[in-house]
């Protein structure tokens, strides 16, 4: 048997333990779901003609009817998230229709490679987060939906408040290379509060 | 600082880029004036004009800073200053 | 004997729960509550360490935190402070700074037969004959000090957090309570920091002369808007109000929006023969041991006396059952204050005019000598003497404005109240209130504190309904003693306990001329030691004032900077935050055995082996390579899209080469070099697409290379976009004679040399993988550089290794690959090149592109060029093959000169010889042109410059 990243295996305890952690404060690896991203001066342009709704303001993240959630993280650019359910073809459609010949201005950017994408759930979460990150995102001073490109344990790492149901949650994103050292420092941190890897089920009991 | 993308963050989130000066032509500048651009800072006491970068996003803005205050006064996009494509004939 | 009260006296401690630990290898009982030092004087024990220099046996002084006579040592931590640390059960508690024991300090003869060592001291006797220091030092080091490190002791668990408030109140006194309150209720969102295990401050210990204020500990406890940390240490204030504070193992990065100052004020020592005796105590502190503790704090007591707090702590001692024997007031005529009749009616005998000029004892005090005043800090020679075991002196208060110094505000000093000042609004978003601004009245303060919190919510847009209004009377006058300071002609009256500083010392250190407070301090010492001239400043500055014939406002206080408490190293380091990047085939290698290396962030493999093996195992990967195939990761390569109508003509413009006529499907080397005409790095750019380059940078530099590339166009505004796709591919580097044989069944293009020649660019699959394929030769033979998807890299490397087999594939390291390039002469930019190398010195002409118009740098290079070359790089030998092995950096040397040094050197296995790199001076640099290098031991090594590269000078095998 060959050596792997045993962090992100996760062999839930059971079901309810799982979903218990989700609420408290849960760590889920979603790396393997779709993901994908734009930037360049068309690119908001090139997205509505893909029938994706943004909005104006920058550092927020707009919830589609596909349940997509579109983090635009400038005017210029967007980190598209596939939602809960999966949304695999409508990511790799978005993939395949883009071309550096038609999407003037627009250029596909490789975020499922780029990018370690972790789900971080629970009440505790923004304490949590007071940890490893000066950005304050306790949910009175950030609002659900609201994106802060920050410093995470010395990262550069994208944060998406995105809950589940009423349950405190952030959508995480950070360099790929580095997901072993970011899952260790989120377990580390984590502790106080009980925290626990969780699995995809568990999110969705949360809703 | 205040980064006119993100908004206010720490001071460690930033790397500085110098003071925003203007190359000049490169074809017909002597080579005193070359010097000057490349290695000389105004360094005045008062208001200066920096570089800096939001380093989560890469993104490169303007701050106005008061050097003796060590103030910063306003933060805002390059395009402000830099609004045309620049070509090296 | 235990000098625990009976009665329900004590706050902070359970009497139901006695906690036991030991002290000097005694086992001593406590209460739940108590710190080290309530314990130990629970059970009359004083003596808790010994002093700095002249280890004088040392004991509480304010019982608050605040002195260095309290450090003691636990078993794996020095200088802890007594009476902070809470007792547990178990806990190993020592003094300090003795030899033999505590008691008998064999060193403390240095105090009382030998002279006291004069300031300045070390400055004069140690430094000759030269050498000398290094004799006298470890001995100096060993008696002079603290605690001892334990260098065994394990790193404990500390971490951080930040803290967000719209309000953060330092100190949860009177005026920090009130400001706390008066905020949350307009609305605000409030952080309360106070050192005390519980809030209130001085409400639990002192008796206020009146004002009552009951009730308010308990509302800032219930507030949900309050978040409360005791027991934590405000240790400095930064700009745009970011606090540090200490807790525990976790440190704190507070941001607030407002900070109001509340930290109160330091009860001040009164200087005169023996006043550091154990036993010898500030008012305040018999205060906090009875009313927080419940320990009584002596037998028979003497209190000075110059305010009213004095005569409270008089009636708290009495009524605590300690024979009050006198109280001996400096003042000659005090007007009578709100305790005057309650001390005359307990029967307390009040010497006025009067001081005590001497302590007696040797452990403990045993008694004073009190005598008369008779001229400002001049007592009469001789006195009564009074048999006492405690001494408690209520003279006046400092300011505990540390953080307000901190934010660059200087203290000023009023002379009709003779205290330092500070107070009201500070800055935009700091305030004071309570006695650190000198208002002592309770009321003052806590109206003051009423006053802050609701400038705070006014501040910040909330409606706090009207100013509350501050009572002119601060309760300032008659606090503070003018003078109390009263110097013995024997010595021993001590100005700083610290650093065994007395009055002389200060005198002296004036009288030698530095008469400036910064120049005193640093002459003497004054306030360097633990806290931080918190018992020294005041006096040092009145000493100081008098000897220089100015104000004490002229004299001022020297400079405070944070922190205001010790910060241990392992909280600042908190959980040490160090990113590690890992490839995607990390766990190949070491399922291979790699020894792993750091490179920048990334680990790489070093080579595939123990490290016991290290050189053959490189030599071995290396042969594989030129006569097999090896196969090596080189994800960690940079990897930069840059992509739009412009992309060619942006990267004509940051890098040397001209790239607007490089064809699709092959790359061409990039060399970049910044303003000043010198290289920062280097890679290949692919042409993917007429508007798209796949552009390569070095594993250290494509993060500085990307931002100076956004940089760059943040100016020119080029129709372009460059992205950072670093992590996004895995990179592979198949390389040898049979590369094309083991990638060729995996790959769906034609490898052959003419469809995919040497620097072409291909997109295909490989093991059924979408790639990027580069014909690149860094290293020299027939290679394939395969880019795929991260996600993807160990299905592709797997695929690989598994066709490579009957090749006898073999991965290689990051040291067999540096060996292979030296052998090719290519540079390494950072090791080849340094601040300063400009293309030209490094033998890259041919990289730049002298048809363009510009690049970056290239006016630089071109003004360089005009005073011609300082140094170029050569490939060299050795001229006799059996010398030793230059090492990089031995220097190049002609006579005096160092024209140059090598860069890289090694034995090649294919060569079978020494071959490198180095600078040399353009003179040297010819083929055939002989020169030395200077190797360790100073020995010098004859090397012949040689042409490059090494190895297959016609560049065919890469072509193949």
């Amino acid at each position: 048997m060959t050596a792997m990243r045993k962090s992100f295996v996760h062999q839930p305890p059971s079901v309810e333990a799982d979903a218990t952690a989700a609420a408290r404060m849960g760590l889920a690896d979603l790396s393997l779901r779709p993901r994908t991203g734009f930037k360049g001066p068309g690119t908001m342009a090139w997205l509505a003609g893909q029938g994706l709704v943004v909005g104006e303001a920058a550092n927020i993240a707009y919830p589609q009817s596909s349940g997509l959630l579109v983090a635009k993280l400038a005017p210029t650019e967007a980190l598209i998230l596939g939602g809960i359910d999966g949304n695999e073809a409508t990511i790799d459609t978005l993939d395949r229709t883009w071309s550096i010949d038609t999407a003037a201005g627009c250029y596909a950017l490789p975020r499922r490679d780029t990018h370690v994408w972790l789900r971080v759930t629970g009440s505790a979460a923004p304490v949590m987060f007071s940890k490893i990150c000066a950005v304050d995102l306790r949910a009175a001073k950030f609002a659900n939906h609201t994106i802060a490109q920050t410093s995470v344990a010395r990262l550069n790492a994208i944060v998406v408040r995105d809950d589940l149901g009423a349950t405190p949650a952030f959508h995480l994103l950070a360099d790929s290379a580095s997901a072993d050292y970011l899952w260790r420092c989120l377990i580390d941190a984590m502790a106080e509060f009980d925290g626990a890897p969780i699995d995809e089920n568990a999110l969705h009991r949360l809703l | 600082m205040t980064c006119p993308l993100n908004g206010p963050r720490n001071i460690s989130e930033f790397v500085y880029g110098g003071e925003v000066v203007t190359m000049p032509d490169p074809a017909r500048s002597t080579d005193a004036e070359w010097a000057d651009y490349v290695f000389l800072e105004e360094n005045p006491a008062g208001v200066v004009r920096e570089w800096w970068c939001h380093a989560p996003t890469s993104f490169w803005f303007i701050a106005e800073r008061d050097t003796v205050r060590d103030e910063i006064l306003r933060t805002y996009p390059a395009g402000e200053v830099f609004k045309d494509r620049i070509d090296f004939p | 004997m235990t000098m625990r009260l009976a009665n329900g006296a004590g706050s902070l401690i359970d009497r139901e729960k006695p906690v036991a630990f030991t002290f000097e290898g005694q086992t001593i009982e406590g209460l739940e509550g108590d710190t080290v030092a309530s314990a130990l004087l629970a059970n009359d024990i004083w003596t808790l360490s010994r002093s700095f220099k002249y280890h004088r046996p040392r004991g509480p002084l304010t019982m608050a935190g605040h002195d260095a006579n309290t450090l003691v040592q636990l078993p794996d931590e020095p200088n802890v402070l007594a009476d902070r640390l809470p007792i547990a059960s178990g806990l190993t508690v020592k003094g300090q700074n003795y030899a033999g024991s505590l008691a008998r300090d064999r060193r403390s003869l240095i105090g009382t037969v030998g002279g006291f060592l004069p300031v300045g001291f070390y400055y004069r006797s140690f430094y000759k004959p030269r050498g000398a220091w290094k004799v006298w030092e470890p001995i100096v080091r060993d008696f002079a000090g603290l605690g001892r490190v334990n260098v065994d002791s394990r790193h404990g668990y500390y971490d951080k957090q930040y803290l967000f408030a719209d309000l953060a109140v330092v100190g949860g006194g009177p005026a920090g309570l009130s400001a706390t309150l008066e905020a949350s209720r307009a609305g605000l969102e409030v952080i309360l920091i106070d050192e005390m295990p519980a809030i209130g401050g001085a409400l639990n210990f002192a008796r206020f002369v009146n004002g009552h204020a009951d009730g308010l500990a308990d509302a800032v406890g219930s507030d949900p808007n309050i978040q409360v940390l005791s027991g934590a240490t405000c240790t400095g204030w930064f700009a745009d109000n970011w606090l540090a504070v200490v807790r525990g193992n976790r440190f704190y990065k507070l941001r607030a929006k407002q900070v109001a100052v509340a930290t109160g004020a330091i009860e001040q020592p009164m200087v005169f023969r023996n006043n550091d005796l154990p036993g010898v105590v500030v008012g305040s502190a018999a205060q906090r041991l009875i009313r927080l503790y419940g320990v009584k704090p002596g037998t028979r007591a003497v209190v000075v006396a110059a305010n009213a707090d004095g005569y409270g702590v008089a009636l708290d001692l009495h009524d605590a059952g300690v024979d009050v024997a006198a109280l001996v007031d400096l003042r000659h005529d005090a007007s009578p204050c709100h305790f005057s009749d309650q001390v005359r009616d307990a029967g307390i005998r009040v010497v006025a005019g009067h001081a005590v000029s001497e302590a007696h004892g040797r452990d403990r005090v045993t008694g004073v000598t009190v005598a008369a005043i008779v001229g400002e800090g001049d007592c009469a020679p001789s006195g009564e003497r009074i048999d006492c075991d405690l001494l408690c002196v209520s003279v006046g208060y400092a300011p505990a404005a540390g953080l307000i110094c901190h934010t660059g505000i200087k203290l000023g000093y009023d002379g009709d109240t003779h205290m330092f000042t500070a107070g009201g609004t500070l800055r935009d978003g700091l305030m004071a209130s309570g006695s650190v601004t000198g208002a002592h009245a309770l009321e003052a303060a806590l109206a003051q504190g009423r006053r802050a919190g609701w400038a705070a919510a006014k501040a910040l847009g909330a409606n706090p309904g009207a100013e509350p209004a501050v009572p002119n009377d601060l309760g300032n006058r008659g606090v503070n003693h003018p003078w109390p300071i009263f110097p013995h002609p024997k010595g021993r009256d001590f100005i700083d306990f610290d650093e065994d500083l007395t009055v002389r010392d200060i005198k002296n250190a004036i009288a030698d001329g530095y008469s400036e407070i910064e120049l005193v301090k640093r002459f003497s010492t004054v306030g360097m030691g633990p806290s931080q001239g918190r018992h020294s400043a005041l006096n040092t500055a009145r000493l100081t004032a008098k000897a220089t014939g100015r104000d004490v406002a002229k004299v001022g206080t020297t400079t405070v900077r944070p922190p205001l408490l010790p910060e241990k190293f392992a909280a600042l380091a908190g959980r040490a935050f160090t990113p590690e990047r890992l490839t995607p085939m990390h766990y190949r290698h070491k399922d291979l055995g790699a020894t792993m290396m750091v490179a920048g962030s990334w680990w790489r493999p070093a080579f595939y082996g123990d490290p016991a093996s290290r050189e053959e195992t490189i030599r071995e990967e290396a042969l594989a390579v030129r006569n097999g195939v090896g196969l090596i990761d080189v994800s960690t390569l940079g990897g930069l899209e840059v992509r739009g109508p412009d992309a060619a003509e942006f990267l004509n413009r940051v890098y040397t080469f001209a790239y607007t006529k490089q064809p699709v499907g092959r790359s061409r080397y990039v060399l970049m070099t910044d303003r000043t005409g010198a290289i920062v790095d280097d890679g290949v750019a692919c042409r993917l697409h007429d508007n798209h380059f796949y552009v390569t940078a070095t594993t250290g530099g494509v993060d500085a290379v990307y931002r100076q590339m956004l940089w760059w166009n943040a100016q020119w505004r080029l129709d372009v976009d460059v992205a950072n796709v670093t992590a996004a591919y895995a990179g592979i580097n198949i390389a040898g004679p049979y590369a094309r044989a083991v990638l060729a069944p995996l790959c769906d293009l034609d490898l052959g040399a003419e469809a995919f020649p040497y620097m072409g660019v291909r997109t295909g699959t490989v093991a059924g993988v979408p790639a990027r394929l580069l014909r690149v030769g860094f290293v020299g033979e027939l290679g394939y550089e395969i880019h795929v998807p991260s996600s993807c890299g160990e299905v592709v490397w797997d695929a690989l290794m598994a066709a490579g087999a009957e090749h006898g594939i073999r991965p290689f390291g990051v040291e067999a690959q540096r060996l292979l390039r030296l052998e090719k002469g290519h540079i390494i930019v950072g090791q080849d090149s340094d601040g300063l190398t400009h293309p030209y010195e490094a033998g890259m002409a041919w990289a730049i592109g002298r048809k363009k118009p510009f690049f970056v740098g290239g006016r630089s290079i071109e003004i360089q060029m005009k005073r011609g070359l300082a140094r170029k790089l050569v490939g060299f030998t050795l001229v006799d093959p059996n010398a030793p092995i230059p090492e990089e950096c031995h220097l190049v040397v002609r006579g005096k000169e160092i024209p140059g040094r090598v860069t890289s050197c090694s034995y090649s296995p294919t060569l079978e010889k020494v071959i490198g790199l180095a600078y040399v001076a353009p003179d040297q640099a010819e083929i055939g042109s002989e020169f030395d290098i200077k190797v360790d031991g100073g020995r010098l090594v004859k090397a012949v410059v040689v042409p490059l590269p090494f190895y297959d000078p016609d560049n065919q095998r890469q072509a193949m």
